[in-house]
Order: C-alpha cells, then structure tokens, then sequence
C-alpha cells in the first residue's frame, strides 16, 4: 500500500493530511464544545484596560512574564491562587507566556500598587537593584492608542458577544457593568475619567499634565491593567 | 574496552559530578522534593542514554559493513537497502504504544487524576506539617521566621534594610513614625483600621490643646511631629507639651496607645502590623497593599521581625 | 539524454540562499544581543535611551525568534526544496516557464513580507502568540507565499520523470501541508477595524490590529497545538527532509533501510500531532489532555529516533568519511542532536519533571540544542554540499569549515549546559520552603543567580554567530574566487579547497 501511495502523489498528500488532522479534531474541538465560561466576578475590559492590554503585548511583557499560577504549594504562596480557565474568558489573545524571567502576574494586582508601577516601569533598578528588567520610560511619553482599544472591545461585543453595557454577576452576589461608550468621543472621555483615578496616585508630573490635558500616556493605562490583574 | 567507550564513561562521570556539585553547592538544592530528584534524574539520563546511544551506532560506522539487498529504485543515485528494522528499535517503539494505551485505558484513564485533587492534598500535608512543627514558636525564632517572610514578600518595597527605599515608595521600618506621616496624619486624620476596627483618628479640626484651649496650631503640628517621630524621648521639649496637650488623651501620656482607642505610636506593635497586613494602609508615603496570600502565623512572625527591627539600638 | 545529466536550473534555490544566510546572520545577531542583554541589562540602552524601545529584550525577542525560524529556516526550506526537489523528481525548473515564474514570484513576496515583518515588529506590531506573532495582513502574505510554494512542489511533482517519489519529497509535502493547516487555524483573527460604534462610526483605530477568534484557554490549546507542531513542521520535518538527501548523497551510501524509512514517517505524522498539550501541562486545560501530551510526547522518541538511526546506520563502516570530511561532521552530529533534543523533549514532558523544566531556562536550553544543534547545523551542511553545484566551483576552505565545526560546537555546548544549570537551579528555587515552611527565595533572588550562566550562554551563542560568519564568508569566497569545477566532479562528496 505504501509503495502505491508513494507513486501517487495526491493520495499520499491525502494520506498525510488525514493522519496530521485527526489528532486536532479529538484534542481541541470538544474543548470548544464547552467553551469557556467566565467564573463568577470576572468583567470585560474597560477601554483604559484594553488600552494597557494593548500596550503589554506591544512591548512583548508576555516574553518575560507568564500570567498562569499553576497549582502547586510554592507558586500559590507566591502568586495567589492557581488560575481558573474562567478568569480568561475575555482574554484575546491568552497570555499565559512560556518563560518567566519575571515573575508571574496573574495576580499582580493584589500586592503591588500604582506608584510602586510608576517607579518600577520607569526604572527598575531604582527599586529592584538587581532587576534584569529594561524600563520603559518611553511609555510616560508615548499616549495609548484609545480609538483602537475602542475598536477592540466594540469587535469584542459584535463578534464575540463580550457582555459590555450588560450586568455581570460579581463574587458578593451583586452585578456590575462595565460601560461600552457609544461613539469614539464618549469612549475617550470615559477612558480619561478612568486615567484620572489613576493618575491621582502617580508622582510625574508631566504625565499629571498630560491626562489634565485630556491626553492619556501609556504608562497610565498599562497601570490601569495591571492592576486589575487580581 | 574501545577507546569510545571510554570518552562516553569520561563524560558520564563528569556529568555526573557537575551535577552533583550544582545541586549540592548552589541555592536550592533537592529538599527531598520528588519533582527536584526527576528533573535532574531526567538530565543525567538525557546525556548518558543519548551517549551510550550514538556510540553503539558510531562503533558500527567504524568497524562494521554497509550490507543488505538494494532496491532496484535510485534517486539521483541515491540507493535504498531492504534491510530489516533494527529490533531494539522497533520493540521500543511498540513498547511505547501498549504502554500508552495502557496509560488510557487502565493506568490513568480519562478522569483518573485531578491536578487540584493533587494540589490540595499537597497544600493539606505541608500545612499539617508546619503549622504542628511550629504552632509554638516564639522569641528569637519567631523573628528568624518573620524575616525569612519579610525577604520575600516585603523586600520589593521596603527594601533590603527595611528603610523603605530611600524613603520615596514604602515606610521606613527601621523608625515607628516619620516627621512627614505624622504631620500628614494630624492635618488630615487617619482611618486605616489601624486598631482593626473602623476607628478613625480625627482631621486638624477635630483636635483641641487642653492646655491652650484651641485647636492645633501649624507651629504645634510641627513641634509635636518632631517629639513623635523622635521616638517621644526628649520629654522636655515643647513637642512634648503639645503631644500631652492634645494626643495623650488617645495615645495614651506614653504614647504607648489605648485598646480599642488609638493605637501605639511609640514603638511598633504586633498587632498594629497584623491590622496593617490585614487591611494595608493608604498614607502620605502611599498605598500598602492588603497582604492576604500570608497565613497568621506569618503576619504574626514578620511582625515580630519588624519590631526586632527597632529594639536592636 | 537519459545518458547526460540534466541540465538543473538552481536560480531560484541560489535566491534562498542568500536569505537564508542574510537572515541567519540577522537573527543570530540578534539572539546574541538579547542574550547579553539579560546578562548585562545596560545593553537595553545601548544606543541611548531614547531608541530603547527598539533595542530592549522585549521588543527584540520575537525579532530573533521569527527571523531565525521564518527567516533563516524557511529559507533554508525553501533553498534546498528547489534543490532537492529538482534532482530527485529528475526535472528541471528549466523546463517549465511556469513553475520558474512562481519559484521567482514566490521568492519576491517572501522578501516583501519579511521585510514587512520586520518594520512592523519593530514598531510593536505584535499578536502576543509565540511564532505567530505577525498581525493579519503578513498573514495573508505568507498564506500566499506558501500556496505558491504549493504550486511549485505539486508542479514539479506533476512533471516528474521519477515515478516514485523519494522520502524527502515525503517530508517536503508534510512539511507544507502541515504548516498550511496550522497557521491558518492558530491565525484566525478579526481586524478590529471592522467593527462599526453605536454612533454609526466605521474604521476606527489602527487598521493593522486584531484579535484572537479564540478566549482564553481555548486560545492557548489551538496556540500550543500550533506551536508544539510549527516546531514539528518547521524543524524537524523538513530538516529531515534534507538529512535523508544531503547526507546519503554526500557520502555516497545508501539508505540503511525502507522500512525504517516508512515506520519513521508515518509514525512521526501520527503522533507528533497529539503532543501539543505538553506545553500547557499544570495550566487550565483539562487534565486529561495534558496528560495525553505526555504520554504522546514519550511515544514520539521512538519515530524521532528512528530517521536519525536510519542516518547513522547509512554511514556504517563510513568512519573514514565522517573523520575526512568537515561537512559529513555537520550531519553526524546534527542527528545526534536530534536524537539528543527528542529525548529530552520527552523527558520534559513527563509531568513532574514540567513542574520544575516549564517557564525555566531549561526550556530554552533545549530549544536551541534542536535549532542550533540540528536545524542550524543541518542547513548549514545543506548549503554547503550545494554550493559547489551551483556556483561550479569547488568550496573555498575546508579548514575554515573544520574550524567553524569545532567552534560552533563548542558555543552550542556552552549554550545549553549553561541553560541547564540555570534553569534547573532556578526551578528548584521558586520551589523551594525553608524551614519555617516559607518560600526560601524571593523572585530577584532567582534572578541574580543565573547572571553568570546568562553571561556564559551569550559566550556561547557568540562563538555559533561567529562560526555562523565563517560559514558566510566560505560560501562568499566559493561564489567568487573557487576553483571551477566540473560536472564529473560532482557525483558525491563536495569538492573542497584546502
Ligand atoms: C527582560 C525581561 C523582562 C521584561 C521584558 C519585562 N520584565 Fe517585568 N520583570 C522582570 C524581572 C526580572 C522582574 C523581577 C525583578 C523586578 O521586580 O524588577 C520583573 C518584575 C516585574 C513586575 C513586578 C512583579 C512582582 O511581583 O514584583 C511587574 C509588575 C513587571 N515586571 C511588569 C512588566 C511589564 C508591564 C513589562 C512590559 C512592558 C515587563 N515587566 C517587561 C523582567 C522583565
Ligand atoms: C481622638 C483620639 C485621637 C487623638 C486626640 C489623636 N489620635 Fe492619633 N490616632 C487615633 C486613632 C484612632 C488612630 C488610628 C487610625 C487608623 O486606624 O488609621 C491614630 C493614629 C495615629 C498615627 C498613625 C500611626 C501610623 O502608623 O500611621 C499617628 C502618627 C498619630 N495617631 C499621631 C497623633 C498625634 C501626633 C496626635 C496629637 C497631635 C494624635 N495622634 C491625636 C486617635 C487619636
Ligand atoms: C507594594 C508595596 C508594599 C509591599 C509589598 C509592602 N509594603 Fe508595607 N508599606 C508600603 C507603603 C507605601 C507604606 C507606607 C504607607 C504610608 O504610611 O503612607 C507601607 C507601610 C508599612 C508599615 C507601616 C504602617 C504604619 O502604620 O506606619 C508596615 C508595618 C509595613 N508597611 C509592613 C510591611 C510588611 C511586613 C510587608 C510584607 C509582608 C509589607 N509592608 C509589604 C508598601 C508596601
Ligand atoms: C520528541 C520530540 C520533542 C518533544 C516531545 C518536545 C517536548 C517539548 C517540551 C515538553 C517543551 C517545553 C514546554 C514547556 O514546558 O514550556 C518543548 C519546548 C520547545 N521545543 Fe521541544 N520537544 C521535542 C523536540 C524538539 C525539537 C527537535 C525542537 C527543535 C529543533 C524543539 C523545539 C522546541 C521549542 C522551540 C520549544 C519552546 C516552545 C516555547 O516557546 O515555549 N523541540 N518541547
Ligand atoms: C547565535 C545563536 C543564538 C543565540 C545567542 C540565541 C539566543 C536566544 C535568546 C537569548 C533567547 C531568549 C530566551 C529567553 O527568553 O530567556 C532565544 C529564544 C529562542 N531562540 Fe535563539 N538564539 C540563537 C540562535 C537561534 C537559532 C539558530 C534558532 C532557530 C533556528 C533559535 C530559536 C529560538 C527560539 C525558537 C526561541 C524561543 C524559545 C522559547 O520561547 O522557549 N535561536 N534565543
Ligand atoms: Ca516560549
Ligand atoms: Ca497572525
Ligand atoms: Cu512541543
């Protein structure tokens, strides 16, 4: 038989396409049939999370840092609690990493703060002297892109059903909504009420300025993210 | 013996001891930790195996013969024996296949093991184990406990010498209070649980000087921050005056604090730390985040620790 | 005719070997920097702080990844495809306008998009996803690329004389048939711009961004089944494809055996497929399909050792051959790195030995002992029985080819026995309790002790890229100043200089 296929080139193709296929189909399609639902306490994105969102994947944190607290006594003492297939429902693309020459921070929201980030990202040394960490002072100059983080969640209600404007069950049994704005201009002021709140704990004072202006530097919506990684 | 086999003993040996010294010398080291012991049996049998391996096939490059029946095909002159499958090979092979269908179908079939079922008995057995090894701890020991804690979790702020960081990001641990908290927390009041209830120090407006009759001036604020943050030692001064005037009457004539009505602000207190790791504390420095993942005996400990932290002068 | 040697017609595949030199060199380079880079954290600011953003680990590292794997291997692919594929079909591109026509097509939008590939992951145009990192519109480069490539293989395979088609044309189709099936899958994604606000407003944001058609955990499993498989697809199967060519052809011997040759094939197709779920082990995916990547992944030594067994029992009684000649050294020791990098694949896949191997440098140390190992030294050997048949002259020096052996040798030892060591180590502290029940370490605890094995690893690295220069500047000197050889010159090993 293999004789045969090998003098008949679309059957061996064929062939090998079949047997590459078939593994596909039984790992990965019953894990769509139960695709995965967010557990309980788990929000959508603000458009200034997106933004910071945007911003981590931009700069590649992912390569350094996992976001996956994997069950076992020594990571749950460091991280929190392991990580539950739920808590990513919104997350496009999952960003779990494969190589933590940082720290994991699934759950970074829960131990550190916004001006403990500010220092940090501007400059790590100043606050881990041995950190190996590059800083990314460019990110208190350079202004998150919000019309796109816009589109990404407007893309995220219409394509994917993310329930934006609609309540969702919290852990103490009461509902919270997170607000999609209607047109690029609401969806700027929201995300700028957002950058206020965070920015009342920053120390720059350019970038103090910067969101009096109405503008929003990545740094503040890349803090915004982080800290809701809880 | 063939002088390769030799080389491949050679290596063997030295991987061996490379091994041995990295475990044994460097931080970290196995702790009797099965997955430990695994990873690095892993290793060693990577090397040996895949040696031991390729000088067998290697030996044969030098001392046996291309045989069999070639095959009438050639491609661009390259020919094909018929030769048999080498048997090692092909018994592993299938060895492999029976043993993971085994693994499915009788081993570990498909809802045989829960990763969290693991997980939990882990955490129960460690838990057990330490929580009955040390349920008694106390004194010097507690302290070594609670800085082992503070390395890891706390170090990121408060820095290595617990100066918080030159003073910019988190408290400085190695003094109760700083002159600028003080100020902060008499002009604005402080409500941080710091007693573990709700109780709220009131703002500048809420506090009257029983000797003057009037509510705190911007020169006693100054005065008494400099007594308070001076640890309350230079009794003579006019700082100490204002403290009597218009803190004590909380705080306590010491400072020392008064349950369930202000909290000691002389020296560090146990269980003013475990409130402030149990809720954190939004002051003038910054925000200290609620350090839940720490179990009480270690918030007992590094609290211990961070008391040691000012008896030592 | 049957008497004279075809005529081949290597233009195109001489045009992927310069790519696959350029970009080798640009990759490597590059993974030589960001390994310093961890070593000496300064470098991120090398070119002061304000191009950090362009020269920080961050943005750099999946620079290095995409352009040694679709850079320097595809390339490398693509080179010896329409090499090998050529001779063994017996046909020649000469003789069909056609398939010349695509081949140069091919080529000529492969540039344009790993041109565009570069800027935009320069400017941080990123999709997050290991090895999928190109935003929709290089996507659909690289489908096109890629189905032309089609067209060339079963083009040439449609005009062949050779009936029966030679194992390495097995690997090539499984190779393009393989990767067409992943890539597409793993880069489903929805440009945001096509999304339309209440307020009517259409096209809003960057026209380049997209998101995952797959959430979460479901993203990770179509992920992982494409990353595990892209390294199937990408370097292994078709490095295969080359070894079962170069090797018997420079040396002048058969094929050890068929049998092998089908068992290995076959089963390598099977079970390959099922070992995704080794990269999610201890994550939220359901247990049993982890465990059904490990269990795949100890059954897949065996198909992977088989071609690197049936390679090395080719060269029985050829020591002579292996001792003479620099280039048969190349292949030698890259299935003995292949062998080496399929067991301990394997081996970190077992569970409890993932627990301490995944996020570590030990991961990485077994990367780069498949790639540099095994890919780069096959591709190099590659390039380098092509050469003189290209260009008709005989290779510059065969000192420097020993001497580059020897020195990248060296540098891949270096590189992995130092990830081992820092990865193990490193494992073994973020697990580590002390005795009070605590975590012993903290986390810049772990990281302070790898500085002399990252410094160590980039010791490494920079021998393999300066080896990798060496094996440049040969090929260079061979275009230019060989000696002419002769076609009867040619039947087996690759004439050398001295
Ligand atoms: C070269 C690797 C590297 C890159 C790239 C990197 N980090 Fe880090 N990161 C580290 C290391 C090492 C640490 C631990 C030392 C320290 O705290 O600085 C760390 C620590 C952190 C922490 C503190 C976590 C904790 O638990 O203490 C945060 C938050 C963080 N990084 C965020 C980021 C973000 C956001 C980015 C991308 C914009 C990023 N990092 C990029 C290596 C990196
Ligand atoms: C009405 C009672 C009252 C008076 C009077 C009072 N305090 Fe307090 N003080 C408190 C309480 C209650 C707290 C704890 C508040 C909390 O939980 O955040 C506190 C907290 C503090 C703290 C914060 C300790 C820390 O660790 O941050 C300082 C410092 C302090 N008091 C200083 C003073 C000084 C100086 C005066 C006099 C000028 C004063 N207090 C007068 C009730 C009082
Ligand atoms: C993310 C940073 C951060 C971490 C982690 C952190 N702290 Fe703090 N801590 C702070 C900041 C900021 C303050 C100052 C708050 C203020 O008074 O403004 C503080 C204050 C304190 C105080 C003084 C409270 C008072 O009433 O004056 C204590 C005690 C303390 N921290 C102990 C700890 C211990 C113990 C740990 C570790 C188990 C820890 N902290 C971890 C940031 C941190
Ligand atoms: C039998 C064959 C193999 C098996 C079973 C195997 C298994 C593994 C495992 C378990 C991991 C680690 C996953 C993690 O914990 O993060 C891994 C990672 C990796 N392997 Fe292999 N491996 C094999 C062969 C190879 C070969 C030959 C190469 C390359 C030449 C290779 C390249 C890689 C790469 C690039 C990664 C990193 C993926 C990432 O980015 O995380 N593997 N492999
Ligand atoms: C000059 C030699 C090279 C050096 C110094 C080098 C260095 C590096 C470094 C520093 C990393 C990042 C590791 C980390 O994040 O900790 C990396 C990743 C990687 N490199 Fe290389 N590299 C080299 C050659 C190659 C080649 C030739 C290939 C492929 C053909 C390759 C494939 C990869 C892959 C797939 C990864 C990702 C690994 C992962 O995510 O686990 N590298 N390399
Ligand atoms: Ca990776
Ligand atoms: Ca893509
Ligand atoms: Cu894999």
């Amino acid at each position: 038989m293999f004789h045969w296929l090998e003098k008949h080139p679309f059957f061996f193709a064929v062939g090998v396409f079949v047997v590459i296929a078939f593994a596909g189909l039984i790992e990965i399609v019953p894990n769509f049939a139960q695709a995965s639902r967010p557990v309980i306490g788990t929000t959508p994105y603000s458009t200034l999370e997106i933004a910071g969102r945007q911003a981590y994947i931009k700069n590649s944190c992912n390569a350094c840092h996992s976001q996956l607290i994997r069950p076992f006594k020594s990571e749950t003492d460091r991280y929190g609690h392991y990580s539950l297939s739920g808590e990513y429902a919104y997350d496009r693309p999952f960003l779990w990493g494969s190589k933590r020459t940082g720290p994991d921070l699934h759950r970074v929201g829960n131990y550190r703060t916004t001006e403990w980030h500010e220092n940090h990202m501007k400059d790590p040394q100043a606050i881990v002297p041995t950190s190996i960490m590059p800083g990314y002072p460019w990110m208190f100059t350079t202004n998150a892109d919000i019309d796109t983080a816009y589109a990404e969640q407007l893309t995220a209600a219409q394509f994917f059903g993310v329930p934006y404007n609609k309540p969702v069950p919290m852990k103490d049994g009461s509902t919270t909504v997170v607000k999609l704005g209607n047109s690029i201009a609401e969806a700027h002021a929201m995300a700028l009420e957002e950058a206020k709140a965070v920015v009342a704990n920053m120390k720059d004072q350019d970038v103090k300025d910067a969101v009096a202006r109405g503008e929003i530097p990545e740094i503040v919506a890349l803090i915004a993210y982080l800290n809701r990684l809880k | 013996m063939n002088k390769l086999y030799l080389w491949g003993i050679i290596i063997a040996i030295a991987m061996l001891g490379a091994t041995y010294v990295t475990v044994g010398y460097q931080k970290g080291g196995l702790n009797g930790d099965i997955v430990n012991m695994l990873a690095v049996a892993g290793a060693v049998a990577l090397v040996i195996i895949t040696i031991f391996v390729v000088i067998k096939y290697v030996r044969q490059m030098q001392v046996d013969q291309a045989s069999g029946e070639l095959a009438d095909e050639s491609w661009d002159n390259i020919g094909e024996y018929k030769n048999e499958l080498p048997m090692g090979w092909a018994l592993m092979f299938l060895g492999t296949m029976v043993w993971g269908m085994w693994y499915f179908l009788a081993g570990y079939p498909v809802n045989a093991y829960s990763q969290i079922g693991e997980y939990n008995e882990d955490v129960a057995a460690h838990d057990a184990k330490f929580e009955k090894e040390y349920a008694s701890i106390t004194g010097s020991r507690l302290v070594e406990m609670g800085e082992s804690v503070y390395l890891v979790e706390c170090v990121a702020c408060h820095g290595l010498n617990a100066d918080g960081n030159n003073e910019v990001d988190a408290a400085d641990l190695n003094a109760r209070v700083s002159e600028k908290t003080v100020k902060y927390v008499v002009n604005h009041g402080s409500n941080n649980k710091l007693l573990g209830t709700e109780m709220p120090m009131p703002d500048r407006n809420g506090l009257f000087n029983a000797e003057t009759g009037a509510l705190i001036t911007d020169k006693e604020i100054d005065e008494v921050a400099a007594f308070v943050a001076g640890g309350l030692k230079d009794t003579n001064s006019a700082g100490a005056k204002v403290f009597a005037g218009v803190c004590s009457s909380c705080h306590g004539p010491d400072g020392k604090g008064m349950e369930y009505v202000a909290p000691d602000i002389a020296t560090w207190s146990q269980p003013l730390i475990v409130n402030v790791l149990n809720n954190g504390k939004v002051g003038t420095i910054g925000k200290m985040p609620a350090m839940d993942r720490l179990n009480s005996k270690q918030k007992e400990a590094v609290a211990a620790y961070v008391i040691s932290l000012t008896q030592g002068e | 005719m049957e008497n004279r040697p075809l005529e081949y017609d290597y233009t195109v595949a001489k045009m992927f070997m310069l790519t696959t030199i350029v970009l080798g060199i640009v990759g490597m380079t590059i993974g030589v920097f960001i390994a310093f880079e961890l070593a000496f954290p300064g470098l991120n600011t090398i070119l002061g702080s304000g191009l950090a953003e362009y020269t920080n680990f961050s943005r750099l590292r999946p620079l290095h990844t995409d352009s040694v794997a679709f850079g320097f291997t595809v390339s490398g692919i693509f080179a010896t495809w329409f090499y090998v594929g050529q001779r063994v079909l017996k046909v020649s591109m000469a003789e069909s306008k056609f398939l010349m026509f695509v081949g140069k097509l091919q080529f000529w939008l492969y540039v344009i998009g790993v041109a565009a590939a570069v800027v935009t992951l320069f400017m941080g145009y990123t999709t997050s996803k290991e090895y999928a990192e190109f935003e929709w519109p290089i996507d659909i480069a690289i489908v096109i690329v890629w189905v032309l490539w089609g067209v060339s293989i079963f083009g040439l395979i449609g005009i062949r004389r050779e009936k029966s088609l030679y194992i390495s044309i097995w690997y090539y189709i499984a190779t393009f048939l393989g990767v067409a099936m992943l890539y597409l899958f793993n880069n489903m994604e929805v440009p945001t711009m096509l999304a339309t606000s209440p307020a009517g407003e259409t096209n809003i944001g960057d026209w380049l961004h997209s998101i995952s058609m797959y959430a979460g955990t479901n993203d990770a499993l179509v992920q992982w089944w494409y990353g595990h498989n892209a390294v199937a697809f990408v370097f292994t199967v078709p490095i295969v494809a080359m070894i079962y060519y170069f090797l018997p052809k420079e040396s002048g011997q058969a094929i050890y055996s068929y049998k092998l040759s089908l068992l290995s094939f076959w089963g390598l197709m099977f079970v390959y497929l099922w070992a995704g779920g080794h990269h999610l082990l201890f994550s939220t995916v359901p247990d049993w399909m982890q465990t059904m990547g490990s269990v795949f992944s100890v059954v897949l030594i065996l198909p992977s050792w088989g071609s690197a067994i049936n390679m090395l029992l080719t060269m029985k009684g050829e020591w002579q051959q292996v001792a003479a000649s620099p280039l048969i050294k190349f292949m030698i020791l890259a299935s003995t790195f292949y062998m080496f990098s399929t067991l301990e694949g394997p081996i970190q896949a077992i569970k409890s030995v993932n627990a301490i191997a995944h996020f570590t440098d030990w991961i990485v140390g077994h990367v780069h002992d498949g790639t540099l190992g095994w890919v780069g030294f096959m591709i190099i050997a590659a390039l380098y029985h092509m050469a003189p048949r290209v260009f008709k002259r005989e290779l510059y020096s065969k000192s420097l080819m020993a001497a580059q052996f020897w020195i990248q040798t060296l540098g891949i030892v270096l590189y992995f026995t130092s990830m081992w060591i820092a990865g193990i180590t490193q494992g073994m502290m973020w697990r580590a309790h002390d005795e009070f029940g605590n975590l012993a370490y903290s986390f810049i605890d772990t990281v302070d002790v790898l500085h002399p094995y990252y410094a160590l690893r980039g010791t490494g690295g920079l021998l393999y890229l300066v080896g990798f220069f060496m094996f440049a500047y040969n090929i260079y000197k061979t275009m230019t100043a060989g000696r002419r050889v002769e076609e009867s010159e040619l039947q087996n090993a690759s004439p050398m200089g001295a």
